[in-house]
Parts: structure tokens; C-alpha cells; sequence
């Protein structure tokens, strides 16, 4: 099989199942297309109506905060995870990292839905506050379930696995002999991970933060579960555009603004994530 | 003038509006190739149909859930005769809407009857022949004629119900009558769950603060929309969750999340089940009410097989079925109810065909849009 017949399968389904619909969106963005038969006409007005100061646009930007949070709380949590099992743990990390990505043999759906058993006014969390005395019954901690927090921490939570692993791929596959120069030419511990372990683990943790990054900007189930008013995010709209509102102009508008600022966001970070150390990796 | 809006007010040119319209050219090509004219109009017998019938349904309308199995299941003589439909679920009536324009075909459809019209418009569905249907005349001749569009039958009215604030009695001390204002009510923040509906949460509004019939459209000016949507921002905040499920709805009245909230039967029973103190409450300004049925699709190769299958969802059986099990009422009149749990009966008036003519009972919206787009703000506030 030559190179043409490996590339082509791939080619044909990116066509079918991406050009395809980016292009049927852009087609409804501009009104050439219309949910209702005899609706269509040219127009521009979808895409100037959200770009002038929308409620839209501004949603955009807070999930955009969201994102940055989810995305660095779960870097945070990932990090001395993945040091750990990759250099600390040589014997039992593959049974560690089974560990670790264990959530993600029960379904997605079932792990929020776990979340608002520990979170909600009966859960784990109040039920011991209101044992310990630290809360009166009918008084639950406060925005422990359905309010941005709550999506913070249902995200987190789903996150940290997928995380941890490109970091541990990154620590696992460190020449170990520069942390012993490094210790030989006096280093610390902790000179040694901040002046050598830490850059050379950038391209897993950058690579762990497109991987959180993206799908939370355009997150839409998690805050429709766990959100409560509070949590309404950008990709709930974009649901909503294309379910309540019948607005498909819309709604593709945000598709593709969304697309945009993500295939943006892809190219900035390829001058950190070159494709060489995707693969030495 | 903004840089933004001269650049969107400039007026195309013949090349740049050639070169836009050469993507949606293409993909208008390609929507249309899914597309398919032929009409499944009566025509033949039922023995010359494949029988594969399909239908797009709510979760817990489907055989055998929906009736139960064996001698006495309700949609049981159907399969036996023929085969088991095979479903597809929806969530909400956008929803299917938003499938069948992205061109699933369903023989059957489950929609409510505010939607029939964007159906006709979608020009997806087509009229039943109600002489194949041997239960049609006992139907409530009511919501029959409420369902008609230039005097033709697109929609065969089923199941119907009420929406209206349901409390926890132990909880909860409505301030007098008991009214839907027990969704703006201060002392409750935290404790209140609407749904998220666009439609529903403005005609509350307008039935309670803005004193006026929220269903006559032509009250909805653009002043009172915003007065209404500024409102609702406002006591948003006293709101833990909009629901957009039921099960999510029941889930929190049951664990205490929620005390107030909108609701239907079928959260009354939940609630019941879960041996809650709770009232469905009928509010001074009347419950809201609305009615499901059956739309037939355009293109069906099974347009007998699906007139047998809506029969007998509308049979006397259909209706002594779903009464006791899912608290709906049911749109065949000969039902008897002497069976059914008497407090019951009384919540939902199942016993009086004509309970719905003191409810407001759902209505077509012409400009949906206008209110989805309102109520985004609202959410997105």
C-alpha cells in the first residue's frame, strides 16, 4: 500500500466528518442555510449581533476563566502525582498508573453523577458537617453543589488522570543521568527539578493543558448537570442555540467562533509542543 | 459608527457575495441530498408495508415500558401483530425538531401540541386519516379541535397534564393563596428550581407580576419582555437549579436540594414515592397545563402500521394504564378511573374532561426565537 492509500482513509473521514459540518455551520452562520424551509437570506447579522458586545461574547470569556482554572488546578494536582509514580515509585508504577486512569473505566455520565452524591445538601460533604456539628441541618455548605466551584471541582476531578499521564510520559522518559550532573555539580533537589526536571517535563505538561484546556472551553454537560445558574457556560448557549432557541444562525456563530479561538489557541502552543518531542516522548 | 459595524453594514459586492455563497451553495447541495419527495401517503395495505415502524418518543413511552408486557401490556397486540418499533429518544420537543431538520426519519413522532406547527412548517409531517383510527371517537373533543391545523388532523392528541409549583409542605409556608410567586420568594433562596424553559418562565412572569394573559402574544412588546427578562435576572439568584430533566428534578427534591419548584405529575409521584410531605399546588392564577401526541412523518412507508400503533396508545387500556402509573392524564374519554387512587383523581382532576378549560393550556409561539434569545440573556446574565 502505497503512502496515497494510507493517507486517504484518514482524509475522507476528516472531509466527511469535519470539513463537512464546518462547512454546513458556516453556511447557517451567514443564513444560507435555515432551520425552516424558505427562512435563508444572506446575511452577516448573526456574526455582528455576537461580536458587539453579546451576552454571548462575555460567556465566552468566562469560560474561558473556567478553563484556565480547571486546567491549571488539575496541572497542579497531576504533577507530583505523575513525579511520583515516574521517578519515585520504579517497581509498582504501572500498577500505580492503573490506579490513576481506574475513574475512567466507569462512564463520564456516572462520575458527575457521583459528584452531586458527595456535594448536594444530603451528601458525604454536609451529611459529616452537620454530624460534626460544624453546620445546623437545612444549612449546607454553601455553593458546594451547583455554582461554579461545583464545576471546578467536577472537572478537576474528571480531569487529573487524563492529565497525569502525559506528564508521567514526559518524567519517564528523562535522561536520568542529568539529574546525577546535576547533583555532581552541587545541585539540590530542588535546583535540580526547578533548573532541570521541570523544563524538560514542559512539552507533557503543556500537552496536559491542551488536553483540559480545549474540551472545558466548550464544556456543556458537566455544567448542565452540576452548574446550577451560576455555572451556565459558553457551550450551554451553544446547546441552546441549537435546541430551545430554534436559532441555528446563532448557535453556528458560536461553533465556529469557538473553533476559531481554539485552532488559535493550537498554534500559539505548537511553538511549545513541537511535534519532535510529541514523538521522542 | 463602529469599526465593527461598518464592516458588517458594508453591502457585499457581487464578487464577495458570489465567493459566500459558493460554500453555502455546496453545502446546501449537500443537505439537500439527504432530502427525499416522495410521500408516504395511504396508499396499499398494511400486509404491501415493511413493518419496520420508527418513532421518536420520551423515555418511558416506549413497549414495554410504556404498558407493560404480556396479556394485558397495552402495546402488546401491536407487537404480537407486527413487530416491536424500534425508538429513538428525545428530551424535548427543540430537540426532536432539531433531529428531524438534521434529517433523521421517524414514522412517528411524540411531540406537544405548541410544536405541531413548526412540524407543518418544518413540512415534515402529514395529516392522519382518522378512519383507520377505531378509538378516535372517544378522544376529549377539546383538545381534538385544539390540535387541528386548516381543519386537518396533523396531530392526534395522547397524554396531557398540569405544570404548576409543587412545595414541601414541611418546609414551606406560601405567604396566603398559594401562588407561582413562590418562585420569586425571598425566604426561599437556594430552595427554588425552575425549569429551564423559555417560554414557561416568561408566561409565569407575565400571569403573576405582569398581570395580564400571558398566552395572548400580541402583550408581549418589546418594553414588557425586557421588563420581564430584567426580572427574572434579578430572582435568578434565589434559584439553586434550573432543571432541564426531570429525573435531575426529582433527584433534588429527593435529597433535599430543592423545596419549591416547577413541576409536573410525574414529579408528584416521585416525590409521593420518596414518602415526601409535598403539595402540587394550584395557584391562584391558574396551573399551566400542556398536551403530547402523535405527528405522522411525511415520507413514512408505514403509514398503516403507524395509525395501528397510535390506536392503541389511545385506547380506553392506554388511558387505565398511564393514570396509575405516570400521574398523566389521558386524552380517551371512557377511561375509567373508580380504580385509581382517589387523592389522585383529585390532584389532577382526571375524573373532569374539562379541567384543562381552567388551566392555560399550551399554546403555538410564533416567535419562539425572540423568547429563547431573551431567556439566554437571562442564563447567561
Amino acid at each position: 500500500m502505497g503512502t496515497a492509500g494510507l493517507v486517504l482513509p484518514p482524509t475522507l473521514w476528516l472531509a466527511v466528518f469535519f470539513l463537512v459540518p464546518v462547512g454546513i455551520s458556516a453556511a447557517y452562520s451567514v443564513g444560507a442555510l435555515s432551520f425552516f424551509p424558505g427562512e435563508a437570506a444572506l446575511s452577516l447579522d448573526g456574526w455582528r449581533d455576537f461580536l458587539d458586545g453579546s451576552a454571548y461574547l462575555r460567556l465566552f470569556w468566562k469560560s474561558v476563566k473556567i478553563a484556565l482554572i480547571v486546567s491549571v488546578a488539575s496541572i497542579l494536582l497531576a504533577y507530583p502525582v505523575a513525579y511520583y509514580i515516574a521517578l519515585c515509585a520504579p517497581k509498582r508504577k504501572y500498577v500505580l498508573l492503573l490506579l490513576i486512569i481506574a475513574p475512567y473505566f466507569v462512564s463520564y455520565f456516572l462520575r458527575i453523577l457521583a459528584m452531586k452524591v458527595i456535594l448536594g445538601d444530603q451528601g458525604v460533604i454536609n451529611s459529616f458537617a452537620y454530624w460534626t456539628g460544624l453546620r445546623a441541618q437545612d444549612d449546607p455548605i454553601p455553593g458546594l453543589l451547583y455554582s461554579q466551584t461545583t464545576v471546578v471541582i467536577t472537572l478537576v476531578f474528571v480531569f487529573v488522570p487524563l492529565v497525569a499521564l502525559p506528564i508521567f510520559v514526559s518524567l519517564e522518559n528523562l535522561d536520568r543521568r542529568l539529574l546525577e550532573a546535576a547533583t555532581d555539580l552541587g545541585a539540590s533537589r530542588f535546583t535540580a527539578f526547578r533548573r532541570v526536571t521541570l523544563p524538560l517535563s514542559l512539552p507533557g505538561v503543556m500537552a496536559a493543558f491542551v488536553f483540559v484546556f480545549v474540551p472545558t472551553l466548550g464544556e456543556y454537560f458537566t455544567p448542565l448537570l452540576v452548574g446550577g445558574t451560576d455555572g451556565f457556560l459558553f457551550g450551554n448557549s451553544i446547546a441552546d442555540l441549537y435546541g430551545a432557541s430554534q436559532d441555528w444562525q446563532t448557535g453556528s456563530v458560536l461553533s465556529l467562533f469557538l473553533l476559531f479561538m481554539i485552532a488559535v489557541l493550537m498554534a500559539a502552543f505548537a511553538r511549545f509542543i513541537s511535534l519532535r518531542s510529541v514523538a521522542a516522548n | 459608527m463602529s469599526e465593527l459595524d461598518k464592516l458588517f453594514n458594508r453591502r457585499l459586492s457581487r464578487g464577495q457575495f458570489v465567493k459566500l455563497g459558493a460554500v453555502a451553495a455546496g453545502t446546501t447541495f449537500l443537505a439537500a441530498c439527504g432530502g427525499d419527495d416522495s410521500s408516504g401517503a395511504a396508499s396499499g395495505s398494511i400486509e404491501d408495508e415493511p413493518g419496520n415502524l420508527s418513532v421518536l418518543e420520551w423515555a418511558g413511552y416506549e413497549y414495554p415500558a410504556y404498558g407493560g408486557k404480556g396479556a394485558t401490556g397495552v402495546l402488546q397486540s401491536y407487537v404480537d401483530s407486527y413487530a416491536k418499533p424500534t425508538y429513538t429518544f428525545l428530551t424535548s420537543d427543540d430537540q426532536a425538531l432539531g433531529k428531524a431538520r438534521a434529517g433523521s426519519k421517524f414514522d412517528l413522532v411524540h411531540p406537544c401540541v405548541s410544536y405541531v406547527q413548526d412540524w407543518v412548517d418544518l413540512g415534515y409531517v402529514q395529516p392522519f386519516d382518522t378512519s383507520l383510527l377505531t378509538n378516535f371517537d372517544k378522544l376529549n373533543p377539546s383538545l381534538v379541535e385544539n390540535s387541528q391545523i386548516d381543519g386537518k388532523q396533523y396531530f392526534i392528541p395522547v397524554d396531557w397534564g398540569f405544570s404548576s409549583v409543587m412545595y414541601r409542605a414541611d418546609k414551606v409556608e406560601p405567604d396566603g393563596e398559594v401562588s407561582w410567586n413562590l418562585f420569586y420568594d425571598d425566604r426561599y433562596k437556594g430552595k427554588i428550581s425552575w425549569w429551564d424553559s423559555p417560554i414557561e418562565n416568561f408566561l409565569i412572569w407575565g400571569y403573576t407580576i405582569g398581570q395580564f394573559d400571558a398566552y395572548d402574544w400580541d402583550n408581549w412588546t418589546d418594553p414588557v419582555l425586557e421588563d420581564a427578562k430584567k426580572f427574572l435576572i434579578e430572582k435568578k439568584k434565589l434559584v439553586r437549579n434550573m432543571w432541564s430533566s426531570q429525573t435531575d428534578f426529582d433527584t433534588d427534591v429527593a435529597n433535599s436540594n430543592v423545596w419549591i419548584g416547577y413541576a409536573w405529575g410525574g414529579s408528584f409521584k416521585a416525590a409521593k414515592d420518596a414518602k415526601l410531605n409535598v403539595v402540587y399546588a394550584d395557584p391562584k392564577e391558574g396551573r399551566l397545563s400542556w398536551n403530547c401526541g402523535f405527528v405522522l412523518g411525511k415520507d413514512t412507508q408505514n403509514y398503516h402500521h403507524a395509525h395501528a400503533y397510535v390506536d392503541q396508545w389511545i385506547s380506553a387500556a392506554s388511558a387505565g394504564w398511564i393514570i396509575p402509573n405516570y400521574y398523566y392524564g389521558h386524552t380517551n374519554t371512557t377511561v375509567d378511573t373508580s380504580a385509581v387512587d382517589p387523592e389522585l383523581v383529585a390532584v389532577f382532576k382526571l375524573d373532569d374532561p374539562t379541567a384543562l378549560d381552567e388551566a392555560h393550556i399550551e399554546q403555538y409561539v410564533p416567535d419562539r426565537r425572540r423568547f429563547a434569545k431573551a431567556w439566554d440573556e437571562v442564563k447567561a446574565a
